[in-house]
C-alpha cells in the first residue's frame, strides 16, 4: 500500500498537477495583470509546448491535455476546450525532436514559440468549431506574436521545470 | 517500447475523449461541469490567493512602470474634470430624482427601485480570447445568471455564471453579448410647411385646465418596490392649438420630445468597439448623429431593466437599401479598469417563477 502510495506521489503525472497548479496561479495573477501591448503571456501554453519539445509529441500530448483541462476549470470557454487546444499544442511542438538531432537551448527556445503561436492562433479557431464566434479577427495574429516572444524568452527557464516535471523517476 | 507507446496512444485517445464529451456537456448546459469547475476552485484558490501575495509586488512594480505617465496625466484630467461636474451634478441629480418620482408614480420601473448588490473585480479571464471578469459576490447574495452588471458609470455586462461566493462577468465588448438597446436622438425641430391651397387663416391658441387623480403605482418586477410618492390631484395647464384654417400647416411639436428607436448591441472584442444593429430605418427617427445617448431597452424579455446608460454614439454607418445604419459606440463604463460593480437583482417578468 505504502509502495503504492510512494509510487503514486512519485509519478510524473502527480507531479505535473501539482507544478500545472502553481504555474496556473502565476497565470491567473501575475501573467493576467502584465499585459504588454494589451496580450496577456500564455504560461500554459508555453507548459504544453515545453513537454512536446523536450519530451517528444506522446508525452507532450498527454501533459497538455491534462494542464489543458486544468485549465479549462478557471476559463469561460467550454471545459475541455482547452485541454484539446493544448493537447494538438504540446502535440505539434513534439514533431521538433524528429526534425533535430542535436538540439541547443537557443533552437528548443524558437521551437517552443513557434508552437506557442500555432496554439494561441488554435484557440480561437476551436472556439468557433464550437459556436463561440467573433474570436477569429486580424487580432489573433498579434496575440500569437506577442505570445511567441514571451514565451521565446521564458522558455529557457521554463524548459528544466518541465524536464524535471516529467522525469519518469526522481531516483536515479 | 512499443507496449508503453500503446499505452500513451490510448491515454491520448481517452483524454481527448473526455474532452470532447466535456465540451458538449458543458455546451449543453449541463450541471456536472459547473460542479467540476466549482471542485476545481476549492482547491485552486488558495493556491491562486498564496501566488497572488508572491506576485503582487512584482505586479505593481510592472504597474509602475508602464502606466506612471498615463495615470499621472489621468488624474489631471480627472481633476479637471471633477471640478466641471460638481455643479452639473447637482442639477443632474434632481432631474434624476423628479424622473425616478414621476416614474414610480406611473408605476413603471426605474433603476432606484430595483435591489442591487455591491461586488469587488477579484480577477479577469486568463485568456486572449474571453471578455469576462469574475467578482465576489455569488448565488448566497441572490445573484443569478442572466443579472445586468453596472457601474458607477453604465452597464458593464451581465452574470453568465455563478458559484456561491463568486460569479463571471461577460463583458459589453465580448463577441457572445448581444443586447436590445435604444438610442435616443433629438430630431430636428418641426418647421411648418407651406400649404399653398390654404387661404388667408389664422390660428389660434388657447389653454384648458385637466385634473389628474394620482394613480395607484403597480408593478409585476421582482425586486422592484415602487415609490411611496404622494401627490395630490394636480391641475394642469395644457395648451391646445387649434389649427383653423391656417395659412401654413402647423406640424405638430413633438421633435422637441427625443425619440427613441430600438437596436441590438453586439460586442466585437477588445480591439473593437461595440456597435448597434438596426432590423430597418425609420423615417420618423431621423438622422442619429454622433453623440446621441444609448441606454437599454428593456422588455418583458430583455435582462436588463430599462434606461441603464451604455454609452454615446461615435460612428455612424449606413446601409443600402431599408436596413437601419450599423452605430459605433463609446461605451460610458471604463471595461479596462473595474474595481467595483454592482449587481441588479432583476428578472424580467418572462423569468419570474411563480409560486
Amino acid at each position: 500500500m505504502s509502495i503504492r502510495f510512494i509510487r503514486f506521489i512519485s509519478s510524473r503525472w502527480t507531479r505535473l498537477v501539482l507544478v500545472a497548479s502553481v504555474l496556473m496561479g502565476f497565470q491567473t495573477t501575475l501573467f493576467n495583470d502584465m499585459r504588454p501591448f494589451g496580450v496577456m503571456a500564455q504560461v500554459m501554453v508555453l507548459f504544453a509546448a515545453c513537454a512536446g519539445v523536450v519530451y517528444g509529441a506522446e508525452i507532450g500530448a498527454v501533459a497538455g491535455l491534462i494542464i489543458g483541462l486544468m485549465y479549462d476549470c478557471v476559463l469561460t470557454t467550454p471545459l475541455g476546450l482547452a485541454s484539446l487546444v493544448l493537447g494538438a499544442t504540446a502535440f505539434i511542438a513534439g514533431a521538433f525532436p524528429y526534425f533535430v538531432r542535436d538540439s541547443t537551448w537557443w533552437n528548443k527556445a524558437i521551437a517552443v514559440a513557434v508552437a506557442s503561436a500555432v496554439g494561441e492562433i488554435l484557440f480561437p479557431i476551436a472556439q468557433a468549431l464550437v459556436g463561440l464566434g467573433g474570436w477569429v479577427q486580424w487580432r489573433i495574429f498579434v496575440v500569437a506574436l506577442v505570445v511567441a516572444i514571451i514565451n521565446l524568452i521564458l522558455a529557457p527557464i521554463l524548459i528544466p521545470v518541465v524536464r524535471w516535471t516529467l522525469k519518469e523517476t526522481l531516483v536515479g | 517500447m512499443s507496449a508503453i507507446s500503446a499505452k500513451r496512444k490510448r491515454a491520448i485517445a481517452l483524454l481527448s475523449l473526455t474532452s470532447i464529451i466535456l465540451i458538449t456537456l458543458d455546451l449543453q448546459g449541463s450541471a456536472s461541469t459547473s460542479v467540476l469547475r466549482g471542485t476545481f476552485g476549492v482547491f485552486f484558490r488558495p493556491i491562486e490567493g498564496v501566488a497572488r501575495v508572491i506576485t503582487r509586488p512584482v505586479s505593481n512594480a510592472w504597474h509602475g512602470i508602464t502606466h506612471y505617465n498615463a495615470v499621472t496625466q489621468e488624474n489631471d484630467l480627472l481633476r479637471e474634470k471633477i471640478a466641471q461636474q460638481e455643479g452639473a451634478a447637482v442639477a443632474a441629480a434632481a432631474s434624476v430624482r423628479l424622473s425616478q418620482e414621476l416614474l414610480a408614480l406611473n408605476g413603471l420601473p426605474t433603476l432606484a427601485g430595483i435591489n442591487s448588490v455591491s461586488a469587488q473585480v477579484i480577477g479577469d479571464s486568463p485568456s486572449n480570447f474571453s471578455q469576462s471578469v469574475e467578482i465576489n459576490q455569488g448565488s448566497e447574495s441572490g445573484v443569478k445568471v442572466g443579472m445586468p452588471v453596472m457601474n458607477a458609470a453604465g452597464l458593464v455586462g451581465k452574470i453568465t455564471k455563478v458559484f456561491p461566493r463568486r460569479s463571471i462577468v461577460m463583458l459589453i465588448t465580448d463577441p457572445e453579448y448581444a443586447l436590445s438597446v435604444k438610442v435616443i436622438n433629438n430630431p430636428e425641430a418641426a418647421s411648418p410647411i407651406n400649404d399653398p391651397e390654404a387661404s388667408a387663416t389664422t390660428t389660434s391658441s388657447t389653454s384648458t385646465t385637466t385634473t389628474i387623480p394620482k394613480p395607484q403605482p403597480t408593478s409585476n418586477i421582482p425586486g422592484f418596490t415602487p415609490g411611496t410618492t404622494t401627490l395630490p390631484l394636480t391641475t394642469i395647464n395644457v395648451p391646445i392649438s387649434i389649427p383653423s384654417l391656417a395659412p401654413t400647416l402647423t406640424v405638430p411639436n413633438n421633435g422637441a420630445l427625443p425619440i427613441r428607436e430600438t437596436g441590438i448591441l453586439e460586442g466585437r472584442g477588445p480591439s473593437r468597439v461595440p456597435i448597434v444593429r438596426f432590423i430597418d430605418s425609420a423615417q420618423r427617427f431621423g438622422t442619429i448623429l454622433p453623440g446621441a445617448p444609448i441606454v437599454t431597452s428593456g422588455g418583458s424579455l430583455s435582462l436588463a431593466p430599462p434606461d441603464i446608460v451604455v454609452g454615446t454614439v461615435s460612428k455612424v454607418t449606413d446601409r443600402l437599401g431599408t436596413a437601419g445604419p450599423i452605430l459605433e459606440i463609446n461605451l460610458v463604463a471604463d471595461l479596462a479598469n473595474l474595481s467595483f460593480v454592482r449587481i441588479l437583482l432583476y428578472q424580467p417578468i418572462t423569468e419570474q417563477v411563480k409560486p
